[in-house]
């Protein structure tokens, strides 16, 4: 499969402190990417430098390149906000913004200078019916984000992402702060989506990396230790460090 | 033994010690409450609307009444109200005169009340100044002068007006006292100092806090030593800040305006200068609580750091941004130290941006250096900064409160 983003040769230093180890990772198109290990291994800090997040912390320093559509992300000179245009983020925490439920979806393509009222609405539509929300939100628009329940407001930040079109859909654990039926509807989301974007997900769920993912990647301290499409990085994995984390000797 | 005095030691210690901090408590709140008790029992009774309505110097007119096809168009109507004893009424012209004596015991003749139909109401003016002016309750008429007639002095009483002008269709000439002591001027003074100082501050001190906190890193060290020296400017006492209003600004005001000494805009610059750090503090107050998740989420979605700011940011911060200019108008209205120097003492009925004219606490502070001083109206002025100065603060804590509840709920935060 033709990979969508590749990374090579990645290291990133928190001021003297090396966070991410020479990390090769090649992610393929229109397929579920999961990201898995410990606490602290460095898997968030990985996905965080897919859209250049981690230059809003000062002391992040990060060296290799990132290539997408032929284009370094990871360069200076990059235009991040074309970078975030194309790679859209879903976070941990439901965050939408204390506006309407069409104003926050709305909000990307406003900042692009859309301001055609009868093109947003389009837009804003196919967002949320993209987020499987369209639905429960479609009579009230116009009441303010923070009503909805967590699992809406998290499928409400994805139809916020979703509203830029974007290839690539990063998703820093966006299930951990939700319940049980929240989560399978995220999940089932997720596999509904990967037929069109591209999707990086961090979790600390291996039955959800198992569950939703195509290709698993497996963090420790900093390190990348395995690659491996899911099923067969579950079954027979190959490094021993692996294979201790999957039967939950540590982690 | 030992340790059952020693408890008692320790109780007999707690009591002197609660008993200190109550009374020194108690010290407060009683000089608190005898200084508004003091406030509200010698102003109260002067407080009424037309205090605003009047001017506060007492002008004398020579008036005559407006012709309609060369007559007068009286009245003939009945009070609508119920008149006190002793008030002569004439129906024909719609005006209830009282006798009563000014303050050096002079017989003096008061309108009591005049009737919103009666030709006396609006009245066109002979000597100087407007060319028409009204009639209010209060004022002193001098005298009325008729047609091939004896003229109705004051001296004589106002049942001898009344009798005259019942007597009379026109009359040649009305002189009249305006009663003074409002507080008219200082008022719009005030206004305008709550308006210009506001254009002035609040666009710099916003600025300045979403750059303190938005732009600059937080260990930068110009960051560092601004935010010092802002705090320090909170601390200066506002008499120097009205001695730059008056070698700095009045000077410069006066140079590019029509001005020719303090005025209110020199006043407005100072105040402006007065408010600036508590506007700084509490916008940026404000602006650290708005969730760094909303920061993220916009850069995330391709907003860039201007957008970032305008869309999120500062919607977020809109009940901090609003509470600092509640409190920088309670600052304006409560100032009276640096506006004596930044715009004078001088209490004036006609206001210009370009002239010296009073706040409502200069007011009080003109009044009582004046010989003799009113403590009585000053008093009630106080009594009207009091009533402002609470009810902004309150309004302050139901709007934040308000803003919270509605912002908080829904798993954020």
């Amino acid at each position: 499969m033709k990979p969508a983003i590749k990374v090579s040769q990645l290291n990133l230093f928190y001021g003297d402190n090396q966070a991410l180890k020479n990390i090769n990772l090649s992610i393929p198109e229109k397929s579920v990417t999961a990201l898995i290990g410990p606490s602290g291994c460095g898997k968030s800090t990985f996905l965080r430098t897919l859209n250049r997040m981690n230059d809003l912390i000062p002391s992040c320093r990060v060296d290799g390149t990132i290539e997408y559509r032929n284009l370094n992300i990871n360069d200076k000179k990059t235009d991040v906000i074309e970078v975030r245009k194309n790679i859209g983020m879903v976070f941990q925490k439901p965050n939408p913004f204390p506006m309407s439920i069409y104003e926050n979806v709305a909000f990307g393509p406003r900042c692009q200078g859309i301001n055609n009222a009868r093109k947003l609405k389009d837009i804003v539509t196919k967002a949320l019916k993209d987020a499987a929300l369209y639905n429960e939100v479609k009579d009230r628009l116009q009441k303010s984000a923070l009503e909805l329940s967590g699992g809406q407001q998290q499928r409400l930040c994805i139809a916020r992402a979703l509203a830029m079109n974007p290839d690539v859909l990063l998703m820093d654990e966006p299930t951990s702060a939700l319940d049980p039926i929240a989560t399978a509807k995220i999940e089932e989301l997720i596999v509904e989506l990967k037929k069109n974007y591209t999707i990086v997900i961090v979790t600390h769920s291996m039955q959800q990396a198992a569950r939703i993912s195509d290709q698993t990647a497996f963090f420790l301290l900093g390190d990348l230790i395995e690659v491996e499409e899911t099923r067969t990085f579950f079954a027979t994995p190959k490094d021993p460090r692996s294979e201790s984390y999957i039967t939950g000797r540590f982690g | 033994m030992l340790k059952f005095n020693r408890r008692h030691w320790q109780r007999f210690k707690d009591g002197v010690l609660q008993f200190f901090t109550f009374t020194l408590s108690s010290v407060t709140l009683v000089t608190l409450s005898a200084i508004v008790i003091f406030v509200f029992q010698t102003g109260a009774p002067l407080l009424n609307l037309d205090l605003f309505n009047y001017d506060y110097t007492s002008n004398t007119y020579i008036s005559e009444p407006i012709l309609v096809n060369g007559e007068v168009e009286l009245c003939n109507c009945a009070p609508t109200r119920l008149l006190d004893e002793g008030v002569n009424y004439s129906e024909k012209w719609g005006v209830g005169l009282s006798d009563d004596e000014d303050v050096l015991g002079k017989p003096v003749v008061i309108i009591d009340y005049i009737h919103q139909n009666s030709p006396l109401v609006t009245l066109k003016n002979k000597g100087f100044g407007p060319e028409t002016f009204r009639l209010l309750d209060e004022f002193y008429i001098r005298r009325i002068a008729f047609f091939d007639q004896p003229s109705a002095l004051d001296i004589f009483g106002s049942q001898f007006m009344i009798d005259m002008l019942d007597a009379n269709d026109t009359f040649r000439e009305l002189e009249v006292i305006t009663k003074g002591g409002g507080i008219r001027g200082s008022v719009i003074t005030t206004l305008w100092l709550i308006l210009l100082t506001l254009i002035m501050a609040l666009p710099i001190g916003i600025a300045a806090a979403i750059y303190l906190n938005e732009y600059v890193s937080k260990n930068s060290v110009i960051a560092r030593y601004l935010r010092q020296f802002i705090e320090l400017l909170t601390g200066v006492p506002s008499i120097i800040y009205g001695l730059m209003g008056l070698a700095f600004f009045a000077p410069f005001i006066a140079n590019i305006t029509e001005a020719t000494g303090p005025s209110i805009l020199s006043g407005a610059m100072t105040l402006a200068v007065i408010v600036l750090p508590l506007i700084i503090r509490t916008t940026e107050e404000s602006l650290k609580v708005v969730p760094n998740e909303y920061r993220q989420a916009a850069f995330a979605l391709g907003a860039s750091k201007t957008q970032t700011v305008f869309k999120t940011i500062i919607p977020s911060a809109l009940p901090g941004i609003l509470s600092a200019t509640l409190l920088s108008i309670g600052r304006i209205v409560g100032e009276s130290a640096a506006l004596i120097f930044a715009i004078g003492v001088i209490i004036k009925d006609e206001i210009s941006i370009f002239g010296q004219s009073t706040s409502l606490a200069v007011h009080i502070y003109a009044m009582m250096t004046d010989e003799p001083a009113n403590i009585e109206l000053s008093a009630t002025i106080s009594l009207i900064i009091l009533a402002i100065v609470l009810f902004l603060n309150i309004f302050i804590k139901l709007l934040t409160r308000r803003m919270i509840n509605k912002r908080l709920p829904g798993g954020m935060i």
